[in-house]
């Protein structure tokens, strides 16, 4: 960009910025530690006789978010205290109330909109202040400002998912029941505190003391990251009991299988799970106790490994207006956004099956915050939400419809039914297309107002909590240590599946998001400087296609399963396959690398194959 | 960005004139995949930036048969050399190296120019830090974060790798280029042309201000010679290699009449070894053989705090390499 390309006011307000220095007085404590878990009596249950106690270190560095399309807004203001945002956002509906205060300018005035993303991953709720200083840029310059972050800026400051490490003793007795768990685990979220992560993960061990410390540092803000402290928790889990069953002489299915109960409510779905996946992945046949794949010839190393994983996914708070037009045509307008996972694929799907009409019928309105508002799309709520309010909304319509039209088929409302393009009477009848029976209904539109929750609508359609098991088939070449997926399996549940062929996408991507967290993701600070050293994308390394593998998907879809309701999909697939990986090359080598990304050099560490005196943590 | 002034010269003997005296005159500009980062990331920070595609000299351009061997312009894209059925047959690990090289994208905009004269990726340099990574005297990588540098020739101050993966197998091949400056042109032999920068004013080739690489020879080969090169790559595509090697074998029947073993991203420039060739010499190639090799390789290497690992990389890259040029696995 040319110097004069940029207008003065624009420079002058740059100059013009308020600078807030550090307060010296304000004393930062650079860690924090947690008051601690404990139950039952670990002492004693590590203590007691026959018990078999693994030890380990573990542990999942600082990665970035990595957006495709980095953090940004174009701005204008076409009249004063009139703002028009352009935003890469996750939260269509949620921006304006955050704008309003630093512009000085009503939320009601501050109009959002946006129609595509290139990824968020829990990265993008807020204007961030970057979107303000375009906003004030633009409100001095008298003209639209567009500022999206470079490359470098996006990995550096725009998302960090926070590190994770422990140490952990867990017991079991001789015949594999897990009896104790012991961690002590500390990470960092850069200058805020982190949360603890659920450790241990999914497992209800019953005697257990679990330490968390927080350290504080300036590495640069964490964010959310699709399931946040998921993923580092079970891969600390995880693999400390693979490294328990390989201790036990335990195939790990069967170290799982024996102590599924303490994985709770869904014991039963973990378990069916399990077992489909291992048909799946062919376990029976593949897999072998870690010293036989070791010792086998050939300096390819082949193994298997598994994680389960579970997560929240209740419906978050949605609204929607559906008007049904005396033409047929239908109308939704919703305030939230898809993230490219098919939002609007689903939502259309549900209004055209309730009101029985093709879904190219239905015309969807949504990334503008002037529609009802819908939560933001983070920790998978927005199936859940925005089909419940949607599925609400066209029942509500459907039946006005009904109502209106009913004298024209000489019957009650309760006897009509809309399906097939028609609507006729139940049981074989009169039957009018869908066009027609609309025409009848006056010259006003009808409208209908959806919500979730809605207490006054019950049954409740959406629901919380979902179990599901990857499996990984890897090889690993022990004189490079170079790491390569063979083939990785997922069973998920999610409750109620809308649309098939967009759950099993979900479970791609995060399939592919976790191979690339499992082999290459680092955010690499320098000690010296304090720089971020590879925030590029030629060395902040991302999985190509020739790098995942063969990736097999399979989504539970029994009548119990379906009965739960619409369960969010988005966090859950990505949480496992971490660990997955991690004990798949640990049963491939026969050792433990305790810490993921799973490098050359780590590899070659763990296999005591460096040959020579260095290597990093 | 600065403002720069863009200029696309159509004939050679123009560029030495608009491309300056100094660095900071000007940019040579090809194929552009590496210039474009440098100059957003602020890296060099051109006056002026010549644009050498519009060059219409035919020697720049076009590849065949000469008496001493393969002339190929330095402007050919990557893409049409790995698709060049001649040089697929006559220098087949060229090829593929070539064809290795990036992305389908990067190789169809990638010139063999600038693929030679690319700079160096070493994260000290391109966070700003100059390509020695000097802070107060004194260079960040032996405390630093050095998992990706130097194990060879790295008494300092530079301990950046030679980023091309195709410079190693030229130089195995014998491979000389021409440059073309002001007072006219020059042949060095690609091995010479690399060289290890001893101030940040220096760069890490012989090449200076004003001045291009306009071709490449590669001489026929001498007998028989089989080649192979090993990229210790973590991903299958689109990677730098953590280490490799090449390798070219003279025959003599089932015997290493001679060998030319070249190492790429462990020195600061490709590193030839004699070491390995030596151990080569007289041998029929087995997996003992091979492996010797590979520790005379890196039998002088001396790992840096973080990169350890990158000597028995090293030593695999350079065993496979031997193998794999004779047709065996490994």
């Amino acid at each position: 960009m040319k110097d004069e390309e940029v207008s003065q006011p624009v420079i002058d307000a740059v100059k013009n910025a308020k600078v807030v220095p550090p307060d010296p007085n304000k004393k930062t404590a650079w860690f924090k530690k947690s008051s601690g878990d404990t139950k039952g009596d670990p002492h004693a249950a590590f203590g007691a006789p026959g018990t078999v106690i693994s030890e380990g270190v573990y542990g999942v560095p600082v990665i970035t978010h990595c957006c495709l399309e980095s953090h940004g807004t174009v701005t204008e203001w076409p009249a004063k205290d009139e703002c028009n945002v352009f935003i890469s956002t996750q939260n269509v509906s949620g921006i304006a109330e955050q704008m309003a205060q630093p512009l000085n300018t009503p939320a009601a005035n501050i109009h959002v909109h946006m129609d595509y993303i290139g990824g968020g991953f829990g990265s993008k709720f807020g204007p961030d202040r970057w979107g303000i200083v375009c906003a004030e840029l633009s409100r001095k310059a008298g003209a639209p400002v567009k500022m999206m972050l470079d490359r470098r800026a996006e990995l550096e400051v725009a998302g960090a998912r926070p590190s994770a490490y422990a140490r952990v003793k867990v017991a079991a007795t001789t015949d594999g029941k897990l009896t104790a768990w012991d961690s002590s685990a500390w990470g960092t979220s850069g200058p805020s505190t982190s949360n603890t992560p659920p450790i241990p993960y999914v497992w209800e061990i019953p005697n257990k003391r679990t330490q968390y410390v927080s350290v504080r540092n300036n590495i640069g803000p964490g964010r959310a990251w699709r399931a946040p402290n998921h993923p580092q928790a079970a891969l600390i889990t995880m693999a400390a009991l693979d490294d328990l069953a390989a201790k036990l002489n335990l195939d790990p299915l069967e170290f799982f299988l024996r102590n599924i109960d303490m994985t709770g409510q869904r014991a039963s779905y973990y378990k069916e799970e399990l077992q489909m996946a291992a048909d799946m992945i062919g376990w029976k046949q593949h897999w072998k106790p870690r010293n036989v794949n070791a010792q086998s010839a050939g300096t390819i190393k082949r193994g298997l490994g598994l994680s389960l994983h579970t997560w929240g996914g209740r419906g978050h708070e949605s609204h929607c207006d559906l008007a049904i037009n005396p033409d047929g045509s239908v109308q939704i307008k919703m305030g939230s956004q898809d993230l490219g996972t098919g939002t609007r694929t689903s939502i259309i799907m549900i209004a055209a099956d309730t009101l029985g009409i093709p879904m190219s019928q239905v015309k969807l309105l949504i990334g503008d915050n002037k529609y009802p508002k819908s939560g933001g799309s983070g920790g998978s709520t927005t199936i859940g939400g925005v089909s419940s309010s949607v599925r609400r909304a066209s029942v509500d319509a459907r039946d006005i419809l009904f109502a209106k039209v009913a004298p024209a088929f000489g019957t009650q409302p309760e006897n009509l039914e809309a399906v097939d393009g028609t609507v006729r009477v139940k049981g074989g009848g009169k039957s009018l297309p869908w066009k027609q029976a609309c025409a009848r209904m006056g010259a006003t539109a009808i409208t209908a107002q959806g919500a979730n929750p809605d207490r006054a609508k019950p049954p409740d359609l959406s629901n919380s909590g979902v179990a599901g098991v990857q499996m990984a088939d890897v090889s690993v070449d022990t004189e490079t240590g170079i790491v390569k997926v063979n083939k990785m399996v997922a069973v998920q549940d999610c409750g109620f599946v809308v649309s098939l062929k967009q759950a099993e996408s979900q479970v791609y991507g995060a399939l592919i998001m976790g191979i690339t967290y499992a082999l290459y993701e680092e955010k690499v600070m320098d000690q010296q400087t304090g720089r971020m050293l590879n925030a590029n994308m030629e060395q902040y390394r991302l999985a190509g296609i020739g790098d995942i593998g063969e990736l097999v998907v399979h989504m539970m879809q029994t009548p119990e399963h379906e009965k739960r309701g619409v369960i969010g999909l988005g966090e859950p697939p990505v949480v496992s396959p971490g660990a997955a990986l991690s004990n798949a090359v640990a049963n491939a080598i026969g050792a433990r690398v305790p810490f993921l990304p799973l490098t050359p050099d780590r590899v070659l560490a763990a296999l005591g194959n460096t040959g020579e005196r260095t290597t990093r943590a | 960005m600065n403002r720069i002034e863009f200029a696309s010269p159509t004939r050679k003997e123009d560029v030495a004139h608009v491309a300056g005296k100094t660095w900071a005159d000007a940019e040579i500009l090809a194929g552009g995949t590496d210039l474009l980062s440098l100059m957003k990331d602020e890296i060099v920070t051109p006056r002026r930036v010549v644009n050498i595609k519009t060059l219409t000299d035919r020697d720049l351009h076009g590849n065949q048969r000469v008496p001493e061997g393969i002339r190929i312009g330095a402007l050919n894209r990557l893409q049409d050399i790995a698709d060049n059925a001649l040089l697929m047959q006559t220098f087949p690990a060229f090829a593929k190296a070539v064809d290795d090289a990036a992305s389908p994208q990067i190789r169809n905009m990638a010139t063999l120019g600038g693929n030679l004269c690319q700079r160096p990726r070493c994260w000290y340099f391109r966070n700003g830090y100059g390509l020695l990574a000097m802070q107060n005297g004194k260079s960040l990588v032996p405390d630093g974060d050095n998992r990706y540098h130097a194990i060879l020739g790295n008494d300092g101050p530079a301990y950046f790798v030679s980023p091309s993966t195709i410079a190693p197998v030229l130089i195995a091949y014998g491979a000389t280029i021409s440059i073309l400056g002001e007072s006219g042109t020059r042949r060095v032999p690609l091995e010479k042309f690399y060289r290890v920068p001893r101030t940040e004013a220096e760069r890490e080739h012989d090449l200076q201000p004003g001045e291009i690489v306009t071709e490449l020879f590669l001489p026929n080969p001498k007998g028989t010679v089989k080649a192979a090169s090993y990229e210790v790559r973590q991903k299958a595509a689109f990677d730098w290699p953590l280490s490799m090697a090449t390798v070219a074998l003279t025959m003599n029947g089932n015997t290493v009449q001679s060998a030319r073993v070249v190492l790429g991203h462990v020195a600061p420039v490709p590193w030839v070894s004699q070491e390995a060739a030596q151990a080569l010499q007289g041998k029929t190639i087995s997996a003992e053989t091979a492996a010797a090799a590979a520790d005379a390789a890196v039998q002088g290497a001396k790992p840096l705090s973080q990169n350890g690992y990158k000597v028995q990389l090293t030593r695999v890259a350079v065993k496979r390499a031997i193998l794999n040029a004779v047709g065996m696995q490994g």
